[in-house]
């Protein structure tokens, strides 16, 4: 064998090893978990209870307990990516993150892009404002300026409940919302009952209260689509952490509030 | 790389990023002519006006160059109205960007005015015109005519940095983009399609800017 053809060879062999490699790769994730002995899961630390720094400026809440507790369960460390709201899903499309645990609601429209987990977690989407803005039901929406943040659950169920009329404004983060309405630049807003509840408390001459129920909706843990092997893991955790009541104890420390019945998907 | 793009998500909803780059193309065109204004007479008070009126531009222009864009609109949307100020979305995004504009501008035509050889401007003193007439007669259409440039690269800057006021609420291009990218998740396709759609308005305003260098400043007068 000549060394031109040895060298061809051996780089041809070399090409397919790469080529075979990057594709098994690909294909399990959960594999390459355990073997970096790391996971990659979202942060989002502007979503009270969910997500949220504490005083020492690390991440807590109940989602990021939730991811803590998944990744120690799984035996590898922890890597949280923080997010906005917006990015949670771009973070998972573009490979900055394996899981997205990050107050995710589970929609059909969402799964067109991600696939979920069975459910791990609930929110009740509301509408909040001062007691002096007269909202009673979705009808009193009518000539109301109402803001929300992109890329939330309210985005998507507000405007299927609230009659012609309504003016509805979007800011880019749930700060800048609850902003807005703390300086009467909205009437009221479209957000998590937490966040509601979190602001009154923070902001008492403001008088901010619930107006009404718009939804419950179920947070889900979010993989890239592909990954089956590692959405089967996590169905299988969340299934043994439901049964062994670990699920509803963080979520109750974290928010403060009884986790509702959790269905299965 | 196993992603497919969907481009068609985005054309459906190509009206809505359409109307939403109307609102970017005439924020920036108003912002432009009203910050021009506010640089106009700014740069003649701060080179000729008296000593306290100076100062205070020159705050003016200080606190607006040194501090964040994103801050500036904050500030106005989110602040004002506790002094009782209150501006919708677009009109604060609009005085946001009338307010920045106005300092960068005011110290590039200031640099124009400068250039201007001081013996024409007491060639105008001798001949018995006061400041305002010889700032608006001898200095400032060639002060213009050599900072235009500068001026229009600095319009585009305050187009580009228009994508930021979506931040509260204003439904410009960028809002539109942000809105549909949550909606839609499609992020790629819709800052694409984005991205090009505002290099069209930047290059469409540069060509204007060709069009008024030639028409007011080559063939005009001088």
């Amino acid at each position: 064998m000549t060394f031109t053809t040895r060298l061809l060879t051996a780089a041809m062999a070399t090409a397919l090893a790469l080529g075979l490699g990057a594709g098994a790769a690909d294909a399990q994730a959960l594999d390459r978990i355990l073997k970096e002995k790391k996971i990659r899961i979202t942060a989002q630390v502007d979503s009270a209870p969910f997500g949220i720094l504490d005083k020492d400026n690390k991440p807590t809440g109940s989602e990021i307990e939730t991811a803590r507790q998944l990744a120690k369960d799984l035996g590898v460390e922890l890597e949280l990516v923080q997010v906005s709201g917006a990015q949670r899903i771009p973070a998972l499309l573009s490979d900055r993150a394996d899981l997205a645990i990050s107050s995710l609601s589970i929609t059909a429209e969402r799964a067109k892009s991600v696939w979920f987990s069975s459910p791990h977690g609930a929110l009740s989407i509301v509408i909040g404002g001062p007691k002096s803005v007269n909202i009673k039901s979705a009808a009193d929406l009518a000539g109301k300026k109402i803001g929300m943040s992109r890329a939330t659950l309210e985005e998507q169920e507000v405007p299927k409940i609230a009659p012609p009329g309504t003016n509805i404004v979007f800011f880019d983060e749930h700060a800048a919302t609850q902003q807005a309405l703390l300086t009467g630049q909205v009437d009221a807003i479209g957000s998590a009952a937490f966040l509601i509840n979190d602001l009154a408390k923070k902001a008492p001459d403001k008088q901010l209260e619930v107006k009404f129920t718009v939804v419950t909706a179920f947070y889900g843990i979010a993989v890239k689509p592909g990954n089956l092997d590692l959405l089967q893991w996590v169905n299988t955790w969340v299934f043994v952490n439901k049964h062994n009541g670990v699920l509803a104890r963080i979520y109750e420390q974290q928010t403060g509030v009884k986790l509702v019945d959790l269905p299965s998907m | 790389m196993t992603y497919v793009f969907q481009f068609g998500i985005v054309f459906d909803r190509f009206d809505e990023l359409l109307a939403g780059a109307w609102l970017t193309v005439r924020l920036s065109a108003l912002a432009m002519a009203l910050g021009l204004s506010v640089a106009i007479v700014c740069a003649f008070l701060r080179t000729a006006g008296p000593r306290p009126v100076r100062w205070i531009v020159g705050a003016y222009v200080e606190a607006m160059r040194n501090t964040p864009f994103l801050v500036q609109i904050y500030v106005i949307f989110f602040s004002l109205p506790s002094f009782g100020i209150r501006f919708d979305a677009n009109e604060a995004a609009l005085v946001a960007m009338v307010v920045n504009l106005g300092a960068y501008a005011t110290e590039i035509v200031r640099a124009g005015v400068q250039s201007v050889p001081v013996g024409q401007i007491e060639a105008g003193r001798a001949l018995g015109l006061t400041r305002v007439q010889v700032y608006r007669l001898i200095v400032l259409f060639p002060a213009l005519k050599a900072v235009f440039p500068a001026l229009a690269s600095q319009f585009i800057l305050l187009l580009l940095g228009s994508s930021v006021v979506s931040a509260i609420s204003a439904k410009e291009l960028t809002a539109i983009a942000n809105t549909l990218q949550s909606t839609t998740f499609r992020a790629f396709e819709v800052y694409i399609v984005v991205t090009f759609l505002y290099l069209g308005i930047a290059v469409a305003f540069r060509g204007l800017f060709a069009a008024i260098y030639w028409f007011v400043f080559r063939r005009g007068r001088a």
